[in-house]
C-alpha cells in the first residue's frame, strides 16, 4: 500500500505489496523451516546415535578421571558457566551411566587410543581399559596381545552363537514339535538328545574365558567373555572403520530384537508387528472399501439419501482415531472376543484368548478407521471415468456386472491402489487406537511362527509408534532411551513418507492418464 | 439360455454389491449406535450406580478442600472414592484445541493467502505435496519431539522464545522494506513469487539475532530469569509440559489441513473477480482482503473448522506433550488433560460396564458428535461455496 502512495515522476504500477505480503510469505517459509527442522532433528539424532564417536578421557581439577562420550552441554542453573553431560556407561560399577561435569572443573580432555568400549548383554556398555585376557587354558595375555586375542575370540564367539541359533531353529524346534504332535518316538528323542548335547558342547566351548578390565577411575572388573557382544576402541578407529561400524549398528537396529528394557539394540519385532498388522488390515479394508464405493457410485440410486450417506462416510475420516479404538475395544474385544472365548476357548477361561487385545482386533479396528479413506479415493477414481465408457459397454450388450468388471474397475485400478496406500500410510502412523486393542510393550512371541496355525491372530504384537511412546515415556532412564526412540521415529517417518510419496505419484499418474482419456 | 445365465449372474452380483455396500456403510455408522447404546445406562441405570449425575458437571465436595471443586480422579487410593467430574477434561480438550488454532490459523491462512496470490506456479505445485507429507507425519512422532525435545528446550530458552516472537514479524517486515530498496536487477533475481524459499535464510538469521537478544532482553526486563518473573510477578506456574507446548505441536500438525482447504477456497474464487479488482487499481493484497476473502470466507471458515475438529480429537500429541494433569486453569503455562488422552490412558484399565467405563465412552461419544457435526457443517458450507462460485464466475 505504501508503494501505491509513493508518487514518482510517471504513473506506474505499484511494486510494493505492503507488509502483509511479507508476513504471509514468512508464514510459508516458517512452516517449511519447521518441517525441515523436525526432519533434520530426527535424522541427526536417530542416525547419530549409531556413530561410534570418540571417547574422551576427562581429568578433573580434583584429580578424578572419567571416560565417556560427550552428549550435550547446557548452562548451569545459576548461570556461572556451562556443564557437560558424559555418557560414561559402567552401570554395574557406578550405578549410573551419566555424569554431569561443570566445564570449569575440567583440567584436561584427551582421547587415548587404548580406551575400550564393550557392548554387553546385561548392564550397559563398559568404558575403560583392558588389562588382561584369561583364556580357559594357556597363559594369561596382557596389553596389545590381549586386545588382538579378544577380537579373534569375539569373532569365534559370534560364529558359535550363530551355529547354536541355527541348530535350535533347524533341528531342535522341529523335533520338539514333532514329539508334541506324534507322541514319543525313540528315534526323535535320540535325535533331540544328540542335538542338545551338541548345543551344550558348543556353549561350553564359547564361555570360560574371562576379561580383566579396569575403569579409568581404577576399579577392577572381571567379565566373562560370553556376555560380550562387541568390543571397540573408537579412538583408534579410522573414519572408514567407523563408517563400517556405523552401518553394522544400523543393520542391527533394523534386524534384531530389543535388549535391556527396550533401550538398546533393535526394533525388529516392532517393524515386523507393524508390517503384519498393516498387511492384515489392507487385506480386510481394500475389498470392503471398493465394494462400498462401487455400491455408492455405480449401483445406488443417486438421490438425496446417497448424497447424505456420502457426506457421512467422508466425515467419518475426520472422526478422532481414539473413538475407533473405543469401538474396537467395546465391540471387537469385549463383545465378539468375549463371546468367542465362551464358545471355543472355555477351557482356558478366565484368562482370555480372544477377549483381550490382539493382532486380529487391532487390524480390524484400523480397517474400520481407514475404510473412509479407501471409499473416498476409489469413489474419486470412479467418478473420473467418463460416462461414455460405461454407456459404450452397455450399448455393446454387456450386463452391468460385465461393464463393471471389464471396463470400470480396471480403469479405476490406480485409484484403488492410491486409496490402499493412503490407508496403509495412515494406519502405520496411528497409535492411539492400538493402545486400546492390542499393542504390547514387549511381545516375546512374534505373531507369525512355525507353530500351527502359523499366524496367531490372538497374540499381542509390537508396533513402531507405540515403541516410541513406550521407550520415551515409560522407561526408567529416559535419557538412555532417547536415541532408540529417535531412531524408531525416523524409521516410522521414513516408512510413511515413502508410502505417501508413492500415493502422490500414483495419483499424479492417474490424473494425467484420465486427463488424456476425457479429452477426446 | 446363455443370455438368461448372464442376466441372472448380473442380478445376483448387483444384489451382492448392494448388500455388501449397505453392510459396510452400516458397520461404519454402527460406531455412533454402539457409543449411544453403551452410554444410555449411565443416565437410566438398571440398578443404582452410586453416583449422582449432577456431579458430572457441577463442583463436588472434595475431601480436604473447603469449597466444592471440579476433580477428575477416577482411581483414588484413599476411601473417599473416585471423583468423576467432566469439566476439567472438557476444559483441557478445548484449551489444547484453542491454543493449537492460535498457532495454526495465522500460519496456515498466511500461507494459503501467499500461495493463492503471489507464489509462482511452479513453487505452488511443489508446495502442496510437501505440506501433504507434513500432514502425514504421525502424531506419535510430533508428540515425542514436542514432549522430549521442544518442552525441555523451551523451559531453558524462554527468553529466546519471547525474542523470537517479537523478532519474527519485525524481521519479515524489515525484509520487505529492504527488498524495496534493492535495485531492480536484484529484485528480479529475488522475486516475491519465490519469497517463501529465499526468506528461509533470512529467518535463520533472525533466529541467530534472537539467540543473541533473548538473554539480554531477559536481563533487561525480567531481572535475568523470565520463568521466575512469571511465577513471582504474574503468579503463573510453569509446568514443563504445558498447554502452549501442546498448542505448538498440534498447531504444527493441523497447519497442512487448514492450508489445503483454505487455499482451495481462495484459488477457487473466479478469476474474473480478482482480475476486475486489479484492473481497477487495487494491489494484490487489497484484492485479497476486499474481494477474494469475502467471496471465499465460508471456505476459509470451513477450513478452520476442520482444523478445530482435528485438534479436538488428536490423542498422541496431547498425551505426550501435555503432562496429563486434569487442571482447570486459564494459565497457558500449566498442564492439561484432554478427553482423548484420558480415554487412551484409562479405558484399558476400566472395568467393562462400570461407571468409569461408561463415562469414558460418554467422552468418546462427545468427541464423535463434536467432530462429526463440525465436519458435516464444514462440508455443507463448502458445497454451498462451490455452487456460489459457479454462479459468480460462470463456467471458468
Amino acid at each position: 500500500m505504501r508503494g501505491w502512495h509513493r508518487k514518482t515522476g510517471r504513473a506506474r504500477l505499484p511494486r510494493g505489496e505492503g507488509p502483509w505480503a511479507w508476513l504471509s510469505a514468512g508464514s510459508v517459509s516458517l512452516s517449511l523451516l519447521l518441517l525441515a527442522l523436525l526432519l533434520g532433528l530426527l535424522a541427526s539424532r536417530g542416525l547419530g546415535h549409531f556413530w561410534p564417536g570418540d571417547v574422551a578421557l576427562v581429568t578433573l581439577q580434583d584429580g578424578r578421571q572419567l571416560a565417556g562420550r560427550e552428549v550435550r552441554e547446557q548452562p548451569l542453573p545459576d548461570g556461572s558457566g556451562h556443564e557437560r553431560l558424559y555418557r560414561t556407561g559402567n552401570r554395574d560399577l557406578d550405578g549410573e551411566i551419566w555424569d554431569w561435569v561443570a566445564l570449569a572443573a575440567i583440567r584436561e580432555v584427551s582421547h587415548p587410543p587404548e580406551l575400550l568400549v564393550l557392548e554387553r548383554r546385561r548392564w550397559s556398555e563398559f568404558i575403560g581399559r583392558l588389562v588382561a585376557l584369561e583364556p580357559e587354558a594357556g597363559p594369561r595375555l596382557e596389553g596389545e596381545a590381549a586386545w588382538s586375542a579378544l577380537t579373534d575370540r569375539l569373532a569365534e564367539l559370534e560364529a558359535g552363537r550363530e551355529a547354536i541359533r541355527e541348530l535350535r531353529e533347524r533341528t531342535i524346534l522341529p523335533l520338539v514339535r514333532r514329539l508334541e504332535r506324534e507322541g514319543k518316538s525313540a528315534e526323535a528323542t535320540r535325535a533331540l538328545a544328540a542335538a542338545e548335547a551338541r548345543v551344550a558342547e558348543l556353549r561350553a566351548s564359547l564361555g570360560g574365558a574371562r576379561l580383566v578390565l579396569e575403569s579409568v577411575s581404577g576399579e577392577r572388573l572381571i567379565q566373562s567373555l560370553d556376555e560380550i557382544v562387541r568390543a571397540r576402541r573408537p579412538n583408534a578407529m579410522s573414519g572408514l572403520d567407523k563408517l563400517v561400524a556405523w552401518g553394522e549398528r544400523v543393520w542391527r537396529f533394523l534386524s534384531e530384537g530389543p535388549r535391556v528394557g527396550n533401550v538398546e539394540d533393535g526394533v525388529w519385532p516392532a517393524i515386523f508387528g507393524t508390517i503384519l498388522m498393516v498387511l492384515l488390515m489392507s487385506v480386510v479394508v481394500t475389498p470392503f472399501g471398493v465394494l462400498a464405493a462401487v455400491y455408492l457410485n455405480e449401483v445406488a440410486h443417486q438421490g438425496r439419501l446417497t448424497r447424505l450417506v456420502r457426506i457421512g462416510v467422508r466425515n467419518l475420516a475426520g472422526v478422532p482415531s481414539i473413538v475407533y479404538g473405543v469401538f474396537g475395544l467395546g465391540v471387537f474385544v469385549y463383545g465378539i472376543g468375549g463371546r468367542l472365548d465362551q464358545w471355543f476357548f472355555e477351557a482356558s477361561l478366565p484368562s482370555p484368548t480372544f477377549g483381550t487385545g490382539g493382532l486380529l482386533w487391532a487390524s480390524l479396528t484400523l480397517a474400520l478407521l481407514t475404510l473412509p479413506v479407501v471409499i473416498v479415493a476409489t469413489e474419486e477414481g470412479l467418478a473420473r471415468i467418463p460416462h461414455r465408457q460405461r454407456e459404450g459397454a452397455l450399448a455393446l450388450g454387456a450386463t452391468r456386472l460385465e461393464m463393471l468388471s471389464r471396463v470400470v474397475l480396471p480403469m479405476a485400478m490406480p485409484a484403488m491402489l492410491t486409496g490402499m496406500i493412503l490407508a496403509v500410510a495412515r494406519a502405520a502412523g496411528e497409535v492411539a487406537p492400538l493402545m486400546l486393542v492390542g499393542v504390547a510393550k514387549l511381545a516375546p512371541q512374534v505373531p507369525l511362527d512355525g507353530d500351527f496355525p502359523y499366524l496367531h491372530l490372538e497374540r499381542k504384537f509390537m508396533h513402531l509408534g507405540y515403541h516410541i511412546f513406550d521407550a520415551a515415556f515409560h522407561g526408567n532412564d529416559v535419557q538412555a532411551a532417547l536415541p532408540i526412540a529417535y531412531g524408531t521415529a525416523l524409521l516410522l517417518v521414513l516408512v510413511i513418507l515413502v508410502l505417501n510419496l508413492t500415493a502422490i505419484f500414483l495419483r499424479h499418474h492417474l490424473r494425467s492418464r484420465h486427463g488424456t482419456l476425457s479429452s477426446y | 439360455m446363455r443370455q438368461r445365465l448372464r442376466q441372472g449372474r448380473d442380478r445376483l452380483a448387483t444384489a451382492l454389491i448392494t448388500a455388501g455396500g449397505i453392510g459396510v456403510i452400516a458397520a461404519v455408522m454402527g460406531i455412533a449406535v454402539f457409543l449411544v447404546v453403551e452410554v444410555v445406562p449411565l443416565f437410566w441405570p438398571a440398578e443404582p450406580t452410586g453416583i449422582r449425575l449432577e456431579a458430572l458437571w457441577l463442583p463436588q465436595d472434595v475431601a480436604g478442600l473447603d469449597a466444592p471443586a471440579y476433580r477428575w480422579q477416577p482411581s483414588l487410593a484413599d476411601d473417599s472414592g473416585p471423583l468423576f467430574s467432566l469439566p476439567p477434561l472438557v476444559w483441557g480438550t478445548l484449551e489444547a484445541a484453542a491454543w493449537s488454532l492460535v498457532i495454526a490459523v495465522p500460519l496456515a491462512l498466511g500461507a494459503a493467502a501467499h500461495s493463492a496470490l503471489f507464489m509462482s506456479r511452479r513453487l505452488r505445485a511443489r508446495l502442496r505435496p510437501t505440506l501433504e507429507l507434513m500432514e502425514a507425519l504421525p502424531g506419535v512422532v510430533i508428540g515425542f519431539v514436542a514432549g522430549l525435545a521442544l518442552a525441555p528446550w523451551l523451559e531453558r530458552h524462554l527468553g529466546l522464545a519471547l525474542a523470537l516472537l517479537l523478532l519474527l514479524p519485525t524481521g519479515l517486515l524489515l525484509a520487505g522494506g529492504l527488498w524495496r530498496q534493492l535495485p531492480a536487477r536484484l529484485q528480479r533475481r529475488l522475486p516475491l513469487g519465490w519469497a517463501a524459499l529465499w526468506l528461509m535464510p533470512w529467518l535463520v538469521l533472525t533466529w541467530g539475532l534472537a539467540h543473541w537478544l533473548g538473554p539480554r532482553l531477559e536481563t533487561l526486563w525480567f531481572g535475568g530469569d523470565l520463568r521466575a518473573w512469571l511465577e513471582v510477578t504474574l503468579g503463573l506456574d510453569y509446568a514443563n509440559r504445558n498447554a502452549v507446548i501442546v498448542g505448538m505441536a498440534m498447531g504444527f500438525a493441523v497447519v497442512p489441513s487448514i492450508y489445503a482447504l483454505a487455499e482451495d477456497a481462495l484459488s477457487g474464487v473466479p478469476r474474473s473477480l480478482a482480475e476486475g479488482a486489479q484492473a481497477l487499481g487495487a494491489t494484490r493484497w487489497q484484492t485479497l482482503w476486499r474481494v477474494m476473502l469475502p467471496a471465499a470466507s465460508p471456505g476459509v471458515l470451513s477450513a478452520v473448522m476442520i482444523g478445530a475438529g482435528r485438534a479436538v480429537g488428536e490423542t498422541m500429541i496431547v498425551l505426550m506433550a501435555s503432562g496429563n494433569t486434569a487442571l482447570m486453569t486459564a494459565n497457558p503455562l500449566d498442564g492439561l488433560r484432554s478427553m482423548a488422552a484420558s480415554i487412551a490412558i484409562e479405558l484399558p484399565e476400566a472395568a467393562p460396564g462400570g461407571t468409569h467405563y461408561r463415562l469414558l465412552l460418554l467422552a468418546a461419544l462427545l468427541l464423535f458428535a463434536f467432530t462429526f457435526l463440525v465436519n458435516t457443517l464444514a462440508e455443507v458450507v463448502r458445497t454451498r461455496l462451490h455452487r456460489r462460485y459457479r454462479r459468480l464466475g460462470g463456467p471458468s
